[in-house]
């Protein structure tokens, strides 16, 4: 589906932000994208959706060269989720749908109020203009919007941002639908447990470099450690103990009463980008 | 395309209902007219200078029936202390001599030529009358250019950078630049959107200052002019909203196009204020384009026409690069 090559990116002479970047995105598979602010994220996204142009390398999507991509038809089969809720504050929820989508095949479309119902809008806001609404529902007037149109490709940056955590989980739960559909999902963001839990794989970008690119659990797999630790109750006494896993294959090594938790040392997806970029993701 | 056109325009005219723009147009049309019909005709519909002769011996024997006569100096002096703008003439020793009250050199001739006149209405009467229009005529078209002028490049101007900074602020702009659109369309519509307004006004306002009759022949005329500076003002609204940052800043803009653009075209045109540069500006050509529309003498050179239509196409080129330039900033 996407297909980048040597990608390299300058805002002016001497600004370089991006720095060669080398990866693929296939068919129905959902790639997230991850970094720090400043490391180059957006302006690859803004590479591949078409808005900015004059970059270095070869990027084509949909098998088609960048070059030649961006035209209607490219534009009729994506869908760009911004990580704001870029709406007409003024007009309503429907009124806003039916405009954005009107710049669209009609045979393409699904319809408005099932998908916003799909995104558990409040039904009582979607006739009030959309600045009565609160963060949580623009952004799903917001992503009501990219899936209205169907499309074959979403990019989507920080998709629960401003969400409260049900609105996050129905949020993942659509991204994961729409893969099950056969979409491919580009995903940028910040959010460890949304690229944990959504993404097939992963690529950190820092400073204009990919620094790794995998699955997150083979991430965490390679770097993780085999130990466990232990919490437990000796002689009325709380104390703990780490351990390497495989000595509790013939049972727990040491007098003990009472088991109070095992917890093991998997490492997190951001103590691996910390471990391959040296930066935060803040 | 024309389908995406009309969505456009659609959601251009509701952006513009809710941000009261039309609602802003008709109450200065109102104002414009109420002005007009009550007040600018009315106090420029200045009389004639009275003219007051005293001639005790009779020497004057041609005099006009504008002129009147008084019986003494005494009366004469009376006369012109409560109408400061009459003009006296004392012909007691035979030779009429002009009194009056000190105005400035080019009126006090132009009276004392008119009072001379009225000696002897019948001589040297041979001026050619070109025009049919007539003193309260000239007045309303004049004042109706004016005001039309100052609505498109003020009002027009600042109409289109406030919705668009409204825009721009909710970052819809921004999604039109993955929408499958083409994003000069973006521009022509919010362009047609001012343009019609523009036009529409411009009818209105001629109609209803200038009368229906008087009007019509003048209107295309008058239209082309106001399609012209419409499309110019928009475009540059449009381009200013897309390089300033916000309102604020636009504002000093604006401050600049009303003071550095706008006033020199005022003076040249209704003063005596001579500018040798003034011929270069390019807003002094429109204004002078849409009186002389007005005056029934619409422009005809081809070279006005197309370095319009140039300055036009460079705007909308230069705003092209601007909206791109915009969709790709950071957020």
């Amino acid at each position: 589906m996407i297909e980048v090559k040597n990608l390299t990116f300058s805002y002016g002479k001497d600004k370089q932000v991006l720095h060669g970047l080398n990866f693929t995105v296939g068919d129905g598979e959902i790639f997230g994208f991850l970094g720090p602010n400043g490391s180059g994220k957006s302006t690859t996204q803004k590479i591949l959706t078409g808005i900015l142009k004059g970059h270095g390398g070869k990027v084509s999507l949909f098998g088609q060269d960048i070059a030649t991509a961006h035209t209607q038809d490219f534009f009729q089969k994506i869908g760009v989720l911004f990580e704001f809720p870029y709406l007409y504050a003024n007009l309503s929820a429907i009124d806003n749908l039916k405009y954005f989508s009107s710049f669209y095949p009609s045979g393409q479309l699904r319809d408005i109020e099932e998908v916003l119902e799909e995104l558990e809008f409040q039904p009582d806001f979607l006739r009030k203009p959309v600045s009565s609404c609160s963060k949580g529902m623009r952004q799903r007037v917001s992503m009501a919007r990219v899936l209205v149109s169907n499309p074959k490709l979403l990019f989507l940056d920080e998709p629960t941002s401003g969400l409260d955590p049900s609105g996050a989980v129905l949020f993942r739960r659509i991204i994961e639908k729409e893969r099950r559909k056969g979409t491919t999902v580009f995903l940028t963001t910040h959010n460890m447990l949304d690229a944990d839990l959504l993404c097939d794989r992963v690529a950190f970008i820092s400073s204009g470099n990919i620094a790794v690119l995998d699955t997150p659990k083979k991430l965490k797999e390679k770097n993780g450690s085999q130990r466990v630790t232990i919490s437990y109750l000796n002689q009325g006494k709380r104390e703990e103990k780490t351990i390497e896993t495989p000595e509790l294959e013939a049972g727990i090594p040491f007098p003990h009463d009472e088991i109070i938790s095992i917890h093991s040392e998997e490492p997190t997806l951001e103590d691996m980008f910390i471990q391959y970029t040296g930066r935060g993701l803040s | 395309m024309w389908k995406h056109f009309c969505s456009l325009f659609k959601k251009d005219c509701q952006m513009m209902i809710s941000g009261k723009f039309f609602l802003l147009a008709l109450g200065s049309l109102l104002l414009y007219t109420l002005f007009i019909n009550f007040g600018y005709v009315k106090f420029m519909k200045a009389e004639l200078y009275h003219v007051y002769l005293y001639d005790p011996q009779g020497t004057q024997r041609q005099v006009s029936g504008m002129v009147f006569p008084v019986t003494s100096l005494e009366e004469l002096d009376k006369s012109l202390a409560t109408d400061t703008t009459g003009v006296g003439i004392d012909a007691s020793s035979g030779t009429p001599n002009i009194i009056l009250y000190y105005g400035s050199e080019k009126v006090d001739r132009h009276r004392a030529d008119y009072a001379r006149s009225l000696l002897h209405p019948d001589n040297g009467y041979t001026a050619k009358i070109v025009g049919t229009n007539t003193p309260e005529l000239k007045q309303r078209k004049e004042i109706s250019c004016e005001l039309l002028f100052i609505e498109i490049v003020a009002v027009g101007f600042l109409g289109i950078a406030s919705v668009l900074f409204k825009e721009k602020q909710m970052g819809v702009i921004r999604v039109h630049a993955v929408l499958p659109l083409k994003r000069s369309l973006f521009i022509l519509s919010k362009i047609a959107v001012f343009l019609l307004s523009d036009l529409l006004f411009a009818a209105l306002m001629t109609i209803c200052n200038v009368g229906f009759t008087d009007a019509i022949p003048i209107l295309p005329a008058i239209l082309v002019q106001t399609a012209i500076l419409s499309l110019i003002m928009a475009l540059a609204g449009f381009g200013c909203t897309m390089l300033l940052n916000d309102f604020k800043q636009f504002s000093l803009v604006y401050l600049v196009i009303a003071i550095f653009a706008a006033t020199p075209v005022f003076l040249a045109a209704n003063t005596s204020i001579k500018m040798k540069w003034i011929g270069w500006h390019p807003f002094y050509q429109i204004y002078m384009g849409l009186k002389n529309a007005y005056f029934g003498t619409p422009v005809t050179a081809p070279i006005y026409y197309i370095g319009s239509a140039c300055g036009i196409a460079a705007l909308f080129l230069m705003i092209q690069a601007a909206f791109h330039k915009e969709t790709g900033k950071e957020e």
